[in-house]
C-alpha cells in the first residue's frame, strides 16, 4: 500500500511538471502555480486582486487524517438582495496538482451565501476562497490544513 | 455499468420568505484523470463537473465542480422560498451524461 501511495506520488509530480510546461504559456499559470502567495495567485488567475476579509469565513479543519474528504464549511456574510449579492466564490487549492477546487455560483434566491462540501487536498496548505460580488468586488479568506495522506494520487 | 445515484434531502413545505437547506449527495467516483491502473496507463478523467439547481424553472444556484471535489459529491446550500414549485437539480458528467433529481417545494 505504502509502495503503492509512493509510485502514485511520484507520478503526479511528473504529471504536474508536465502540466505546468504546458500551460506556462496561458496567462502566467505556471507561475501562479509556485507563488507562495495567496493573493499573487489569485491576481494572476482573475486578474484584479482581492482584500483579505472577515466577511469570508472559510470553516475547514486545522489538521484531518485524511485528504481524500475533507470537510468545507464557506460563508460569506451578505444581505443577497438584487443590488448587493454575493455573484460566486472560487475555491484554490494552491498546493494541489490542479490548483482549482470549485466555483459556487448564487443568486439573490439562494437567501444565504453558505455552502458546505468534501474536497481532495494532497498535501499541508493554505486552502483560499475568493468571493465576488455584484459590484464586482473581490473578498478573499484562507484556511490552514494539515493533512496526513495525499488525497490526489 | 455504473450508475450515479443522486439524492436530495429538503424540506416539503416552507413560509414565503423562509430561506430552506439543501443538501444533496451523487454516489460518484469522480475519477480525477491523474491516476494509473496496474499496466500504468492513465485512467481517463470522469468526473461531474456542474450541478445547478433550479427553482420553478430559474437557477438559483449552481457550481462548477473541479478534480479536487471528493468523490460520491456533497452539496450543502440554501433557497429563499419564494412561492410553490418545482426545484430541479441536475448534475453533468464528463462525457454528456447528465443526471436529474426534482422536489416539489409547497409554499405557504
Amino acid at each position: 500500500m505504502v509502495k503503492n501511495a509512493r509510485r502514485n506520488g511520484l507520478t503526479r509530480r511528473l504529471l504536474l511538471a508536465a502540466a505546468c510546461a504546458g500551460v506556462a504559456g496561458l496567462g502566467g499559470m505556471g507561475r501562479a502555480w509556485a507563488s507562495e502567495d495567496a493573493t499573487d495567485l489569485v491576481e494572476q488567475l482573475t486578474g484584479s486582486r482581492p482584500t483579505a476579509s472577515a466577511r469570508v469565513r472559510l470553516t475547514m479543519p486545522s489538521v484531518f487524517p485524511n485528504g481524500y474528504t475533507v470537510p468545507l464549511m464557506l460563508e460569506v456574510d451578505s444581505p443577497m438582495t438584487e443590488s448587493d449579492h454575493v455573484a460566486a466564490v472560487q475555491v484554490l487549492a494552491p498546493r494541489n496538482p490542479l490548483v482549482e477546487v470549485a466555483t459556487f455560483r448564487f443568486t439573490p434566491a439562494s437567501g444565504l451565501a453558505r455552502v458546505s462540501t468534501r474536497i481532495r487536498l494532497a498535501e499541508p496548505q493554505h486552502v483560499v476562497a475568493v468571493a465576488e460580488l455584484s459590484d464586482g468586488t473581490l473578498l478573499m479568506a484562507k484556511a490552514w490544513v494539515e493533512v496526513a495522506t495525499n488525497g490526489c494520487a | 455499468m455504473f450508475t450515479p445515484a443522486p439524492r436530495v434531502q429538503a424540506p416539503s413545505i416552507a413560509a414565503k420568505g423562509q430561506v430552506i437547506q439543501v443538501k444533496t449527495l451523487i454516489a460518484h467516483p469522480m475519477e480525477t484523470g491523474l491516476r494509473h491502473d496496474d499496466e500504468g496507463n492513465i485512467i481517463p478523467r470522469k468526473i461531474i463537473h456542474r450541478f445547478a439547481c433550479r427553482y420553478d424553472g430559474e437557477v438559483v444556484f449552481s457550481v462548477d465542480l473541479h478534480e479536487a471535489i471528493a468523490a460520491n459529491p456533497y452539496l450543502e446550500f440554501y433557497v429563499r422560498a419564494s412561492k410553490s414549485g418545482r426545484l430541479e437539480f441536475t448534475w453533468e458528467e464528463d462525457g454528456g451524461g447528465v443526471y436529474g433529481v426534482e422536489h416539489y417545494l409547497t409554499v405557504t
